[in-house]
């Protein structure tokens, strides 16, 4: 095995050890693993926003390719810069301009033909089939297509939005309505809910299995000694806090 | 005290032990339930598996370091289907800082499958716009990515003959963690250029992309390491996201389990003769 990937297990492991310390209590341990992710977190941003914008798609087409037309996208994004200078600060109006507007025409058409109206339409399917000329209903619960589902979307989508719409006191029927709409959100919250659980225990089973895989002779056993390091270096912190100041002694 | 009030009063880092306990067990000693395949994970491998050789498979992996337990297999169960069917298979990201870990899964599973870079697969990296690098794709693939990763130029490379905008591929996966991912390909990409969609995606996200299930605007969605556990099955290689699930069971049932019994005594307080009193 290569230094790279033993040092590479070393350092994975500890840290991961290092964060998992916060299950305890915040300590000195996770506050050094927590800066060094921030700092190699911006410090990995910067450097590949140079290299892929700055160097290729700036530097490289311009020099060596000679296209000249790039300058006028790199002086609408300098302009940003001029934030920096205050009796020039205007300047970068025109860069935020050029980005609401062409982002604002981008998104909003697309956005209302894509997650409204095809959403609409997907709402408002028939509620009965009409199968070799014979209307036909089907009650498959499992079966997100089928016609009982149909209607059942369509409550709910209808029942929700009573529950959001306040012009009116929710009073008789409206509140009927609302008190559905308010079962149909605590289901998608508790689907959500189940979900996030899952999620997060996925990346807590990734965490262990890497440690795990770690904990081989292959890798020097990377896991076990590190955790043993990890637990006696709580420990003395620990025993450190509790003693009295010297003042106090 | 009673005894429903000092369990509710207990040391939060006992319940972290326990989860612990409960995930790390399973890995160590695999039960191997059964996992069944849903239809959405179906979605996704059935039109791949009905591509013809040689078609073009853009995998977009959007997400970043702290979604890989999830996304990871995913991606790695996706390539090895893709260059199984002898797809040309095109590699990207939309996430900056998922940059280098794309690249590594991209050159692990074609290593392993024996494919070469530029003429069965190429990645292209990382581009900044999100949505408006997928315009420009849709536009011309060659202004938008000049070069690849390893500054190769993109109109050179084999794998790329005949390609020249988003119109020419057959399918693109996002494997999503958020925005810019699934979404962002159907709004500036699928629902323009008309190509046909799939997703993979963490189980956070995953409740709020079963609505572009349903409509059709994806045709498939693999969700969270479930999805991926799914696929493996699938694809007959089953690795780590399969090895995951016995934990995820465990721990699903140890949570369940903590939620009744938070329930019991939260109802055992609140019809106990003393709170009765006080009242």
């Amino acid at each position: 095995m290569s230094f790279e990937m033993l040092l590479g297990a070393w350092v994975a492991t500890g840290l991961t050890l290092f964060i998992f310390t916060f299950l305890y209590q915040d300590n000195p341990l996770f506050k050094l693993a927590e800066h060094l992710y921030v700092g190699v977190s911006v410090g990995y941003t910067i450097v590949k926003t140079y290299d892929t914008v700055l160097i290729r798609l700036i530097y490289e087409p311009m020099v060596t390719q000679g296209d000249w037309s790039l300058l006028i996208p790199l002086g609408i994004g300098t302009l940003m810069l001029a934030r920096y200078i205050p009796k020039g600060a205007w300047l970068s109006r025109i860069a935020f301009a050029f980005i609401v507007g062409v982002g604002s025409g981008l998104a909003i058409p697309r956005i209302v033909s894509s997650f409204i109206l095809k959403q609409v339409e997907d709402t408002v399917r028939p509620l009965v089939s009409i199968v070799q000329g014979a209307p036909t209903f089907t009650y498959n619960l499992m079966d997100p297509t089928s016609n009982l589902n149909t209607i059942v979307l369509l409550i709910g989508v209808v029942s929700v939005l009573f529950y959001f719409f306040f012009s009116i006191e929710h009073t008789g029927p409206v509140r009927v309505a609302a008190r559905t709409g308010i079962l149909f959100l605590m289901v998608a919250f508790g689907a959500a809910f189940g979900y996030t659980v899952m999620a997060r225990m996925s990346l807590l089973i990734g965490r262990l299995s890497d440690l795990k895989e770690y904990a081989v002779p292959q890798y020097g056993r990377a896991s076990l000694w590190l955790g043993l390091a990890t637990v006696v270096t709580l420990f003395l912190w620990s025993r450190r806090r509790e003693e009295p100041p010297p003042d106090q002694q | 005290m009673s005894f429903a009030e000092r369990m509710l009063h207990i040391d939060r880092r006992l319940i972290f032990l326990l989860i612990g306990v409960c995930t790390l067990l399973p890995l160590l000693y695999p039960v191997g339930l059964a996992i069944k395949v849903s239809p959405e994970v179906h979605g996704v491998y059935d039109y791949i598996e009905a591509l013809p050789e040689g078609s073009i498979f853009l995998l977009s992996m959007d997400y970043d370091p702290a979604s890989k337990p999830e996304l990871y297999p995913q991606a790695v169960a996706l390539l090895r289907h893709a260059f199984r069917k002898n797809l040309r298979v095109i590699g990207m990201t939309l996430w900056l800082p998922g940059t280098g870990l794309a690249e590594q899964v991209m050159t692990k599973v074609a290593g392993e499958m024996g494919k070469v870079s530029g003429k069965d697969y190429v990645f292209l990296g990382w581009s900044p716009g999100s949505g408006s690098l997928i315009i420009n794709m849709g536009q011309d693939l060659y202004k938008a990515f000049p070069t690849d990763y390893y500054s190769q130029p993109t109109r050179e490379l084999a794998v790329l003959k005949g390609i020249q905008t988003l119109r020419d591929v057959n399918y693109v996966v996002s494997l999503a963690a958020g925005t810019s991912g699934i979404e962002t390909w159907y709004l500036y990409g699928k629902d323009k250029y008309k190509f046909e969609l799939g997703g993979g995606c963490t189980g956070v996200i995953a409740p709020g992309l079963y609505p572009l299930l349903r409509s059709g605007q994806i045709n498939g969605l693999i969700g969270g390491m479930r999805g991926a556990a799914e696929y493996e099955v699938l694809i007959g290689q089953k690795e780590r996201a399969v090895a995951g699930m016995d934990a995820q069971s465990a721990t699903h049932f140890a949570i369940i389990l903590l939620v009744i019994l938070c329930n019991v005594f939260y109802l055992l307080i609140r019809t106990s003769p003393k709170q009765g009193e006080a009242r």
